[in-house]
């Protein structure tokens, strides 16, 4: 330890290449660390458990334009269709595909609209009693829809006041755990709480309303319908290939569109968020390495530098061990210092992105791991110019030029 | 004097190969990184439609009773309701006007040859290409007559021209939109917006429509929105006719008011048609607001460029400063380890200022050559956008500003990387070097 | 004290092999103090270096107080170089960065020294050197000789009982040098052995013993007894 003093003390003397090292360490620490969560914030909400299994189903949308096809019928046909096509487990009409970006959503309240009184924002799932076997949903309390309760329609009325809810919308508005059989409102509609499910999550990813949803035993009928199929594994991409000319089969005066798996529905959804964890995973790569080359290239500098100076150590008595631990020790107080600032500033920075860019409060762990991470490259990076400068020859001290 | 400098500069990189490469390398891979990040954002948020945004509007108005709120920041909806669309539209205004939004029909001819697909449909009044500056290859708009008599009638551009007609003169001809045959009366070029402005609703990056109806001829087939539909009023909203006397909010409004005077008339007109509603029972509130905004001022109120996007920008300027330290250290060791050369030089008469003038003309081309690597960098990084998200393909371009941007940037931040070494280097007395010659 | 048979050094560039010291046999006993002289190239700073273990030879046996130098390897020749060999150069090789105590406590670290025992002798040399009041200084802020002065206390901060300087006086003036001369001199008395390599006549007649390198072997060497007319030439 007796040594650190006069290699700080010489550091102080020679400030410039220590500054320029320190400022590389801390802005890179400040960098790293931010990106680094903002990665692993990205990388949970694209891994989040969505509760389906995406590899077996798949979507696709049918938008019909014959003058005088009766919807209600044909959603039928198709659906019982579908159903009894080879490799397909189950199939289901459906308002919106779940990941997918688009859906619809209301108000769900304790009480009627008018009065007050607790209410959440709800995904709302409107499909036959099938919904629930196609997309692999577990029924945690209560039941499914019975087929009679399912009502199939042209226009909105005859809403139905049945419906179920997911468990964490359960627990939300009824923290008590009695939600089944209770009844909630939906603007002055009624629904009368059957059954509750396990996770399954609605057609938006970002906002608190993933995780509450309702389903509903409502089909509208219409010229543009969504079905979502599930298939026995590895059978999807075969059913998926025939499925349009099925279709077509069934009824020609129609497109058949969006033909796709629920993992790509859900790939596409995400595709934003993945780009901009993508591109912040390349930075932090470049930027570690840049910075090791920064590191190396500083400390060679300081070397050419100091070649009379290491020379005059070594005729004086130093081993190469000792020139190898001073420069190893001098790399490490800049370093430390510069954790130490960068450190400061990385906390600066993640409150300003948490203030502008709504992003969450950065745990103190992620500024901790990556300044371990940058002290070891930074490390490695000198243990090569410092093994060099201990090969420098000690007779270097006796030439005059 | 510059072209010896050049010259100079030239013989030092050869001498030093390798710390030139690093140096070069460093600085493009950071102009890279910028620029990959600064062109997203620069496409996102430069002027779609500069020789127009600042006469093109969006109305807005506040049509909810008093106490309810909307998810912007003003609490003022997006979206107009239908009553208000039109009879705006409508009224006896000299301004060119459009109510619009966009639905979506399976297109085909009704024959075999033509495999029907699903299209995606503005519908609007007919200054709509006058507004927005499309451009017509075969026709032109429909007549205000036609549009009055819901004539079916279309504008196509020239892709799904290609596609239903092989890029034909087609007017006159007809096609289907579901069970609607309608007639060709305009083709125009494909409207190509980086961020489709006009209706940022549904995705700001979307693509903008190909086929063009009047909009009271969609009304009229009850053809539903493929947009949002925003209400805050308990009321009946189950059949079409419900929802075109509702307090649902569908539609999209652009006015283009040239100058100062008419955007305060048609202001005026904005609040007196809104007391006049009030006397109907609509606009219940104390404080009669609207919205009017250009096309950037709109842009910047829906928030199009994304957060993420200004985070990279950000980080990426970062990165950038930390390319510039590495070679502030890696210029210092370079000139210093060339200050006997510089004492020979100094002492047969240059002046201090010819040190630093020499050293600086170096980063600059430094700065060049970094600069047109980082080009290539930033369209390999673009590329890479553009695979991750296909919705990015018309935003992770770069435009003329951007690659002359790129060596502008990098030539600056090799001269701020350079100022202080070729200062030191200058600052050398010539003797201490000589003597030691 | 230190004895060299033989001792070969040959320098191999791409092209080119340098004979720097053919032969070279030389004996120094305890207490001596001898300069060594002879023109430019001649191999006065190989043999400099061989004697200091600077750099390796190629061929030979050198053997310092009882320790073949031929046998060990690197640690053991800086830690032999640490104890035993004080080196004073011609262009003072004083570490820039340090100040005037640190400089000289340099040593005496990689001996291990605890530092109230460095204080204490870096002290004592900064004492004997004259520049006791300067310990904070920066070698920047010295003149020549006083920075010659600190790198000689630098030098005898160990204790050796061997000195080698490189042209001592090279870079300073004529009083200066005196000055710097006379200090060696005082110190050869206390005890230690000094080789001190110089191109200065007038300084080399004032050592005891004088040997000339010339074509990298020991041309002739001829003891002074305070009578310069004695010169030998080649």
């Amino acid at each position: 330890m007796s040594e650190l003093k006069p290699i700080f003390n010489a550091l102080c003397r020679s400030k410039v290449g220590a500054i320029l090292l320190l400022l590389q360490i801390a802005i890179t620490t400040a960098i790293v660390s931010n990106s680094a969560f903002i990665i692993s914030e990205k990388i949970a909400y694209l891994e989040q458990d969505t509760g389906y299994p995406e590899q077996d189903i798949f979507t696709f949308e049918v938008m019909s334009f014959g003058e005088n096809i009766d919807y209600m019928r044909q959603a039928e046909l198709d659906e019982t269709a579908i159903r009894q096509m080879p490799g397909v487990i189950d199939a289901v009409t459906v308002n919106s595909v779940p990941l997918s970006g688009g859906g619809s959503s209301s108000s769900f309240r304790l009480v009627p609209a008018g009065q007050k009184g607790k209410g959440v924002q709800a995904s709302i799932f409107e499909a036959d009693s099938h919904f629930i076997n196609t997309f692999g949903i577990k029924i945690l309390e209560g039941r499914n829809f019975t087929e009679a309760e399912v009502s199939v329609v042209e226009e909105y009325s005859q809403y139905p006041s049945v419906g179920l809810i997911t468990k964490a919308m359960a627990d939300e508005l009824f923290p008590d755990g009695d939600a089944l059989g209770k009844t909630l409102y939906h603007g002055d509609l009624p629904m009368q709480i059957i059954g509750i499910t396990d996770v399954m999550k609605g057609p938006w990813l970002q906002s608190e309303r993933r995780d509450r949803s309702a389903i509903l035993p409502f089909v509208f009928a219409q010229k543009l319908t969504l079905f979502s199929v599930r298939t026995e594994p590895e059978q999807r991409a075969q059913v998926m290939q025939q499925i349009e000319q099925y279709m077509l089969n069934l009824e020609n005066k129609r497109v058949i569109e969006g033909l796709k798996g629920l993992d790509d529905v859900k790939a596409d959804y995400v595709a934003p968020d993945r780009l901009t964890m993508r591109m912040l995973l390349v930075m932090i790569v470049v930027l570690t390495l840049i910075t090791a080359l920064g590191i190396f290239g500083l400390t060679l500098f300081n070397i050419s530098k100091r070649t009379k100076q290491i020379g005059t150590r070594r005729a004086l008595g130093a081993r190469k061990s000792d020139i190898i631990r001073y420069f190893v020790i001098e790399n490490a107080m800049i370093s430390m210092l510069g954790l130490i600032v960068g450190s400061g500033a990385a906390v600066m920075m993640a409150q300003q992105l948490m203030k502008h860019y709504s992003l969450s409060q950065m745990p103190l762990f992620y500024v901790l791991f990556t300044a371990v991470g940058v002290l070891l490259i930074s490390l490695l990076a000198v243990v090569g110019p410092a093994k060099r400068a201990a090969n420098i020859s000690p007779s270097i001290a006796t030439r005059t030029i | 004097m510059f072209l010896h400098y050049i010259d100079l500069s030239w013989r030092s990189f050869k001498r030093t190969p390798l710390v030139s490469l690093l140096m070069v390398l460093a600085i493009a891979i950071g102009i890279g990184v910028t620029m990959t990040s600064l062109s997203i954002h620069h496409m996102m948020s430069k002027d779609p439609i500069p020789q127009k945004s600042a006469v093109l509007h969006h109305l807005q108005l506040q049509t909810m009773d008093e106490g309810q709120s909307y998810f912007s920041k003003d609490d003022l909806p997006f979206q107009v309701t239908y009553q208000d669309a039109m009879n705006i539209q409508n009224a006896n205004l000299p301004y060119l006007r459009s109510a619009m939004y966009k639905s979506g029909f399976s297109v085909h001819l009704n024959s075999p040859e033509q495999k029907p697909f699903v299209e995606e449909v503005r519908l609007s009044s007919r200054d709509i290409f006058a507004m927005f500056d499309l451009k017509f290859i075969y026709g032109g708009t429909w007549t205000q007559q036609q549009q009055d008599d819901i004539a079916p009638v279309a504008v196509i551009s020239k892709s799904i021209n290609d596609k239903l007609f092989k890029g034909e003169n087609s007017i006159g001809k007809s096609f289907y939109l579901d069970d609607i045959r309608v007639q060709v009366v305009g083709v125009i070029e494909d409207w190509i917006t980086p961020v489709k402005y006009y209706d940022t609703n549904n995705g700001s990056f979307d693509d903008p429509e190909k086929i063009f109806i009047p909009l009271s001829l969609g009304i009229t087939n009850e053809v539903h929105t493929w947009g949002n539909t925003n209400g805050w009023k308990n009321e009946q909203d189950d059949t079409f006719k419900d929802l075109l006397v509702s307090e649902n909010l569908w539609l999209q409004f652009w006015v283009q008011l040239n100058n100062e005077q008419e955007k305060q008339e048609f202001g005026q007109y904005i609040m007196s048609y809104m007391k006049q509603q009030q006397s109907l029972g609509r606009f219940n509130r104390e404080e009669l607001d609207y919205n009017l905004f250009n096309v950037t001022e709109f842009m910047d109120y829906r928030g199009v460029v994304k957060h993420d996007n200004k985070i990279m920008v950000t980080l990426s300027f970062m990165f950038l400063a930390v390319c510039i330290a590495n070679i502030l250290s890696l210029l210092l060791a370079k000139f210093l380890r060339r200050a006997p050369e510089i004492g020979v030089r100094r002492a047969l008469g240059a002046s201090k200022r010819q040190v630093f003038y020499q050293h600086l003309v170096e980063v600059s081309l430094l700065g060049l050559f970094g600069g047109v690597l980082g080009i290539v960098f930033a369209q390999i990084g673009l590329w890479g956008v553009r695979v991750s998200h296909g919705a990015y393909d018309a935003l992770a371009n770069m435009d003329v500003t951007m690659l002359m941007a790129a060596p502008v940037i990098a030539i600056t931040a090799c001269i701020v990387a350079g100022l202080y070494p070729a200062w030191v280097v200058c600052r050398t007395t010539p003797a201490i070097y000589l003597k030691s010659q | 004290m230190l004895t060299m048979n033989n001792i070969n050094k040959i320098y191999q560039t791409d092209m080119v092999q340098t004979h720097a010291l053919r032969d070279f046999n030389l004996q120094v006993d305890e207490g001596e103090f001898i300069a060594v002289t002879g023109p430019s190239g001649s191999g006065k700073t190989t043999f400099l270096n061989i004697a200091g273990m600077l750099e390796p030879f190629t061929a030979g046996q050198y053997i310092l107080d009882g320790v073949d130098v031929g046998g060990l390897n690197d640690n053991q020749r800086a830690d032999l170089r640490n104890q035993k060999i004080g080196f004073i150069f011609q262009g003072f090789n004083l570490i820039p960065d340090l100040n005037l105590f640190e400089n000289i406590e340099v040593p005496l670290r990689y001996r291990g020294i605890k530092a109230a025992e460095r204080k204490r002798r870096v002290e004592q040399r900064l004492e004997q050197v004259g520049l006791a009041s300067r310990a904070k200084h920066l070698p920047q802020q010295l003149s020549g000789g006083q920075q010659q002065r600190v790198a000689i206390a630098r030098a005898l901060a160990g204790e050796p009982r061997f000195l080698l300087a490189d042209e001592p006086t090279g870079n300073l003036d004529s009083l200066m040098a005196r000055q710097v001369m006379e200090l060696l001199e005082q110190i050869n008395r206390e005890g230690a052995t000094i080789v001190m390599v110089t191109h200065d006549p007038e300084l080399a007649r004032r050592a005891p013993r004088n040997i000339q390198v010339v074509d990298g072997q020991l041309a002739d060497f001829t003891l002074y007894q305070g009578n310069p007319a004695k010169v030998v030439g080649v």
